[in-house]
């Protein structure tokens, strides 16, 4: 029967498993590197003093094997050495690269509507540093557990064949320093290790703050109080990893303690019996070398399990993560999408917490195909939740949001979003060429097709002026443009995905009334033939864009009017 | 970039000067450790010999049976004093020395920091000091191990054995000079492979934040297949490094079990023809594999030199960057309090070749006024703040505040007495009581509540499920861009002793109610303030006294709004722009 592993090691060990040949081929060579090592103390102890006792009887006496088995035990240590080396290292950053990669890929799922809780520097750490911290349960444990147990009991079979009484000691000994006291540190340990986790995750949250705010902190001359904050959690944290070490080092000349306690045991059995004439002398030399030499291979133990706790802490937190559920359940794959691209809410109901007010509360809307219609309303009144809904990004709690006749909620959500071009509020950007920032939403598109969108986004200008042009490289976050470059990037992007529907909240946000003015010319005439839903506060140039104003108040639609209507009721009230 | 006078090593050989004193007590410790192995194993020697000769029982032994038992915790104590102390010193140094290096960071400006990617940065402040830490608490006395033990231990092995002995002092050396040989390939690539593990992590924070963006445009598995493309170069590179390192710790380790081999036979040899002492031999014996153990350890900790070295890299030209702290004291004039009038005098800025240069830029900020910039975006507005805000440095012209020069002004000072509002807001990683605070550290709960009326953000505040104790996650998700604007407003209205109020774009993201609110607010705070905002909708500068007109970098046009109106200029032209 398999014994029942913590739920954390075996998780890991089903994504570990493709990795099992290199994970074992290093746990063997490094076998093979232990018993090479304590062979060749052992033999040489015996072999000196066979030798010497030769010497002194004059005896024949055949020293070619047992030479030749040092030499061979020394290259054999030495080669084993280097291929655990290389084949666990190789395990592990095998592992742990798909893991990143894995994890990453659960995650996609879950945004925004399970991840908005998470900072993306505690992401990031999760990511980072917790996956990193998971090969210690193969490197520095895994691997030194195995080679611990399987070289005390075969020196213990030995022992108990050349001299019993010393078995018992030495199975005492070694029960201490690979078991007891790798136990002892570790529980001794626990807080400090899991402490150590969140605080070093806390900290890269922190600076991320510093740095990202940095204008902010230096605007208010808080820059001090947060570097004092950040110095105060650093002095915490390096407080904790000083208790750690120094439980390291107690653990590390504990175990040298009982090697030396073993070895004395071992001699008073082993005295006792030479006295008698029960043993060889030659042998006791062995037995003692061996005793040492076996405990160079458990020391690491106790060690290690200092840190068992930060281990399993990350491992925890990276399946927390990894097994949150997304909001919806995707269809099977292959769920063919409707032909049409109308769009309705039909009771809609949505919020984002229990405790929370309705964002949507009851909306019934049909968008037709082809349909432009703006959605106006104060701040909060529902607008984006009424795109969050649309998107898939978050459930109803009643009601169903339609997609060419069909609940979104059955349809395939990555589909469904290619179908739908957004232009978002908050423009987003990456350190990436302008072309794959162009590209990321159409990899296929043709040189013409992005021409066209950069013209219709009226960025032709800004392209000319690059001096590398589409090659330019846009920074972290887009830094390197400013804020009415990026979002007229953001806007040939969309319009470069060529959907049925375009979406667009609050497009000209950070612009100047003529750009503003020469973009809804543009979005006319890019918008010709598709639906068209404009979420906005400003009013001026509305019937330039849409035929059609909603009126969203408290998750509500108001009323619904032709444009002409709706803006001459507001000018005449 | 790279400073060519001062090297990633002597960078690091410089820092740990400091750890001279501790590193030589923990040297001291492990010297005294060495004496109590050479003591252990003559003890030991001594049983084995009287037993394999004389069939000796432990009755006669016990002496040496019993000191052997005292000098066993003995060793113990000395080895945990030694690591002690050593890591207390290097912990201490890692601590100054990141704060030293996040001060760095911060000393490269608000420009120079939005250069560098965070994720970047924040791998070079936790990963980069981690590495070097470890250098200091590992590696380094490890190396003093090294280079004490080998010859206490030789001292006691010569005068036993001398042909042993010689073994050993013959092969001793060959191993550091493999290791340095080695090494220099090394070092190489574990610096690229620094490199490719801080594009790694831009990489990802670059992608955790625009998750959502990423996903709407069905990007996101395109996007982990670059992320698959730069860990796997991660791992490539490392194993690369790995290689090497392990390659080196070969040499050694062979040099080393050999030596052990051939010790072992020679002396076996002299024993069968009597020309050597049992008790001599089995001494040399036990102290073969002590005598290489440090050597090898620090083999093996090889890679931990190589990664503080290319940590260091990154770390030096944070470290070179001179902190503000250094700069002269500038508060030749102590800014007093009440509403200043600014003056921008022929003010001209470039950043980085291109996107918003300012250049002859000349106009008046009055007192107890609201002047608007104006202008399309890139048109230098937000720049204009930047300068304001002591973010730039002009290159060219003077901003006079009252009759004194902005650039003598204490910079602190200065800055206090502002309250400003950026463009795009960064959201701290606190509540929403904390987010405000921040600029206020000293606020009470009514002056929370004024800020909190006068920017809107009460409404706000209602809607949030712990009021002020909502805890807000990244750039406010949970808030509106509406919400987060007020958020912001509300932070900067908080600072109600601030006589001057630099507002980027303060009504955006609000809707005409909610901006109606906040001009007023704006034209209320005017009559004892300085308000100087930046807007890109004239029906923003509605509220102002005076407008300025930028474009291209130069001021364009200025003057009360009516009569720019009428003036036919640059801001008749934004006006018949903005008329639907």
């Amino acid at each position: 029967m398999r014994p029942a592993l913590p739920p954390v090691l075996s998780r890991l060990w089903a994504l570990m498993r493709p990795h099992r040949l290199w994970m074992a081929g290093g746990a063997a060579l490094a076998l093979l590197a232990a018993l090479a090592a304590i062979g060749l103390m052992a033999v040489s102890g015996w072999f000196i003093a066979v030798m010497a006792l030769a010497g002194a009887s004059g005896a024949a006496i055949n020293y070619f094997t047992p030479a030749a088995a040092i030499r061979a035990f020394a290259i054999l240590r030495s080669g084993a050495r280097y291929g655990e080396r290389v084949v666990t290292h190789e395990a592990t950053l095998r592992g742990l690269t798909g893991l990143r990669a894995w994890l990453f890929r659960r995650l996609i799922p879950l945004a925004p509507a399970r991840l908005s809780a998470l900072r993306s520097g505690e992401l990031f750490a999760r990511l980072r540093a917790d996956i990193d911290a998971l090969e210690h349960f193969y490197l520095a444990v895994g691997v030194p557990a195995s080679v611990a147990l399987l070289s005390v009991a075969m020196a213990l079979m030995l022992t108990a064949i050349v001299l019993p009484a010393a078995a018992l000691p030495l199975l005492l000994g070694t029960l201490l320093a690979a078991v007891v006291l790798p136990l002892w540190i570790e529980r001794r340990a626990a807080r400090d290790a899991q402490q150590t986790v969140l605080d070093a995750a806390a900290l890269r949250g922190l600076l991320l703050d510093a740095l990202r705010g940095h204008s902010e902190l230096l605007a208010w001359g808080a820059v001090a109080a947060h570097n004092s904050r950040l110095e105060s959690l650093a002095a915490r944290l390096d407080i904790r990893r000083t208790r750690l070490d120094q439980l390291q080092a107690v653990g590390g000349g504990l175990a040298g303690l009982f090697a030396q306690l073993s070895l004395l045991a071992v001699l008073v059995a082993g005295l006792a019996a030479v006295h008698s004439g029960a043993l060889a002398p030659p042998e006791l030399v062995m037995l003692t070398l061996l005793t040492l030499a076996l405990f160079e291979a458990i020391a690491p133990l106790a060690e290690a399990l200092a840190q068992w706790r930060a281990t399993t802490l990350a491992g925890e937190r990276v399946f927390d993560l990894a097994d949150t559920p997304p909001v919806f359940i995707e269809p099977a794959p292959g769920t063919p999408l409707p032909q049409r691209c109308d769009i309705g809410f039909e009771n809609a109901r949505l919020r984002y917490a229990p405790h929370l007010p309705w964002a949507l509360d009851g909306v019934d809307l049909v968008l037709a195909a082809g349909a432009r219609v703006a959605v106006v309303g104060v701040s909060g009144a529902g607008k984006s939740s009424l795109l969050a809904a649309l998107l898939k990004f978050y459930p109803l709690q009643q009601g169903r949001v339609l997609f060419g006749g069909a609940s979104v909620a059955e349809l395939p959500g990555d589909a469904l979003r290619r179908r739908i071009a957004v232009i978002a509020q908050q423009t987003t950007l990456f350190d990436l060429s302008l072309l794959d920032n162009l590209l990321l939403a159409a990899p296929e598109a043709s040189a013409g097709q992005i021409e066209r969108a950069v013209s219709l986004a009226q960025l032709d200008a800004f392209v000319a002026s690059l001096p590398q042009g589409y090659d330019t490289v846009l920074g972290e976050g887009g830094a390197r443009v400013s804020g009415g470059e990026a979002r007229r990037i953001v806007i040939a992007r969309a319009l470069l995905q060529d959907a049925p529907v375009l979406v667009l909240d609050e497009p000209t946000e950070g612009l100047d009334a003529r750009t503003a003015r020469d973009l809804y010319t543009a979005l006319d005439a890019a918008g010709r033939d598709r639906t068209l839903l404009l979420i906005t506060h400003r009013l001026s140039g509305l019937e330039r864009l849409v035929d059609e104003v909603v009126v969203m108040d408290a998750g509500r639609i108001r009323t619904r009017a032709p444009v002409g209507e709706y803006l001459a009721g507001e000018r005449g009230g | 970039m790279r400073r060519s006078d001062l090297s990633a090593g002597e960078w690091l050989r410089r820092q740990a000067r400091q750890l001279r004193a501790p590193l030589a007590r923990s040297g001291l410790l492990t010297g005294l450790q060495a004496l109590t192995l050479v003591a252990q194993a003559w003890l030991l020697s001594g049983i084995l010999t009287a037993t394999v000769f004389a069939h000796a029982p432990l009755a006669r032994l016990w002496p040496q049976w019993l000191a052997l038992l005292v000098l066993a915790p003995l060793r113990l104590v000395l080895g945990m004093g030694a690591r002690r102390s050593a890591f207390r010193a290097a912990q201490r140094l890692g601590a100054s020395l990141r704060a030293r290096v996040l001060r760095g960071a911060q000393a490269l400006g608000p420009y120079g920091l939005r250069a560098q990617a965070s994720g970047d940065l924040i791998t070079r402040l936790v990963d980069g000091i981690d590495a070097v830490l470890a250098y200091f608490a590992r590696y380094l006395p490890q190396a003093a191990a090294a280079a004490l033990i080998p010859p206490v231990l030789a001292a006691f092995v010569f005068p036993a054995d001398w042909l042993s002995g010689l073994i050993l002092l013959l092969t001793a050396p060959l191993i550091p000079l493999f290791m340095m040989l080695v090494g220099k390939a090394a070092a190489q690539a574990s610096e690229r492979r620094h490199g490719q593990l801080r594009r790694l992590g831009a990489a990802f924070i670059e992608a955790l934040g625009g998750l959502v963006a990423l996903r709407q445009m069905g990007a996101a598995g395109a996007f982990a297949e670059r992320l698959d493309a730069e860990s796997e170069a991660y791992r490539a590179l490392t194993m690369q490094v790995l290689r090497v390192a392990f390659l080196s710790a070969l040499v050694l380790e062979f040099f080393a079990t050999v030596s052990i081999a051939v010790v072992a036979v020679l002396i076996g040899f002299r024993l069968l023809w009597g020309e050597l002492p049992l008790r001599a031999g089995l001494f040399v014996l036990l102290l073969a594999p002590e005598f290489y153990l440090p050597l090898r350890a620090l083999g093996g900790l090889r890679h931990t030199r190589m990664d503080a070295l290319a940590a260091a890299q990154e770390l030096l030209a944070l470290d070179a960057v001179a902190p503000e702290a250094a700069a002269p004291p500038r508060a030749v004039h102590a800014p007093h309090e009440a509403a200043p009038q600014i003056r921008f005098e022929g003010v001209g800025y470039e950043h980085g070749g291109r996107a918003a240069a300012l250049s002859e830029c000349s106009f008046t900020v009055p007192a107890r006024a609201v002047t608007a910039l104006v202008g399309a975006s890139g048109a230098g507005k937000t720049t204009l703040l930047s300068v304001l805000l002591g973010f730039a440095a002009p290159y060219t012209g003077h901003v006079w505040i009252d009759g004194a020069e902005l650039s003598e002004l204490d910079v602190a000072q200065w800055r206090a007495r502002v309250a400003w509002v950026p463009q795009q807001a960064h959201v701290f990683e606190g509540s929403v009581r904390d987010n405000l605070l921040l600029a206020a550290p000293g606020a009470d709960a009514a002056a929370l509540r004024r800020a909190a009326d006068r920017s809107g953000l009460s409404a706000v505040l209602e809607r949030l499920p712990h009021g002020w104790e909502t805890p807000l996650g990244e750039r406010g998700l949970g808030l509106s861009g509406g919400e987060l604007q007020r958020l912001a407003l509300a932070r900067a209205l908080l600072r109600e002793q601030a006589r001057v109020w630099l507002l980027d774009e303060p009504t955006a993201h609000l809707d005409g109610a909610g901006a109606q609110a906040v001009e007023e607010t704006i034209r209320a705070a005017a009559e004892t303030r300085t308000v100087l905002l930046v807007a890109h909708r004239l029906s923003a500068v509605r509220a102002a006294d005076r407008v300025v007109v930028l474009g291209g970098g130069r001021v364009i046009e200025q003057g009360p709004p009516l009569e720019l109106a009428r003036a036919r200029g640059g801001y008749a032209e934004l006006l018949q722009a903005e008329q639907p």
